[in-house]
């Protein structure tokens, strides 16, 4: 007995069934971020026990955050860079935080500047899971 | 030539009716992590009294946050692992139903947000260390109403 679907219609309905999967599921990758980058040269310029509170500002800008500590005044300067990949069903954002502290003394002269990347590059990944299956 | 077979058709009209590019399928698995995981490994070379900041900052990257306590400084590094899953127990009526298509979503998830905390003394020599995992708390949850 012939198909009720002709051999001719089979790759048109492939076709079709691969074309319903990808516009109902579909792939993105997308990019973000917050707060600005500070430039690794700036950074440089400040010297401990040498610049003062208003070199800092000049150099680095307002901070995002001051934090008063044991005498000390903090400049909190922070950076967040997101890429997420969606593919199919599967979706992982990943998340890295990059932070500076300019350390300020009662006198308002830098005492310390403390600036570095977290471990790890930030990659684009769509798997959620730990592998294999996690 | 058009196709005569009705199989052909339902195919083309189910095929039109999924054709919402923002909907999504029958189940879904996301992950959002906030840095790197900090293992013990990573902080074996911290001693307490002997390093400073400086050497903290240049193997682990710069905390996220310095609190003040007391006489000492507190940096705290956080790194935060999220995980959901989400299933559409009604997807499949759509095929069956198409003008009616209720969702029945079932899932969960959690959120584990790990801390590393390193004390620093006013010359910024470490004075003590510790981890605090929850991490634990994260994972893929397909059955909702569980204690």
């Amino acid at each position: 007995m012939k198909s009720i679907i002709g051999d001719y219609m089979k790759p048109f309905l492939l076709g079709m069934l691969i074309l319903n999967f990808l516009t109902i599921t579909g792939c993105a990758f997308i990019r973000g971020n917050y707060g600005e980058e500070l430039g690794q040269g700036d950074i440089t310029t400040i010297q401990k026990g040498i610049s003062t509170r208003a070199d800092v500002a000049t150099v680095l800008g307002a901070p995002d955050r001051i934090i008063e500590a044991n005498g000390r005044e903090i400049f909190h300067y922070y950076h967040y860079d997101v890429k997420s990949g969606s593919v199919f069903i599967f979706s992982r954002t990943n998340i890295k935080s990059d932070d500076t502290f300019v350390i300020l003394n009662g006198a308002g002269v830098v005492e310390e500047v403390v600036s570095g990347k977290r471990k790890g590059p930030l990659e684009f990944q769509f798997w959620p899971f730990d592998w294999p299956f996690r | 030539m058009m196709p005569r077979n009705p199989l052909i058709y339902l195919i083309l009209a189910l095929t039109l009716m999924s054709l919402n590019g923002c909907s999504q399928g029958p189940v879904t698995w996301r992950r959002v992590t906030l840095n790197q995981t900090i293992s013990t490994e990573d902080v074996i070379f911290i001693v307490p009294g002997k390093t400073d900041i400086s050497a903290v900052v240049e193997r682990l990257g710069a905390p996220n946050d310095i609190l003040a306590s007391k006489d000492e400084i507190v940096t705290r590094y956080y790194f935060t692992d999220g995980k959901y899953f989400k299933a559409n127990y009604g997807w499949g009526f759509r095929f069956l139903i198409p003008f009616f298509a209720p969702d029945l979503d079932l899932g969960g998830g959690g959120i584990g947000r790990d801390v590393f905390q390193v004390t620093y003394d006013n010359h910024w020599l470490v004075r003590d260390h510790a981890f605090a995992f929850h991490s634990r708390s994260s994972e893929f949850l397909a059955w909702p109403f569980r204690d």
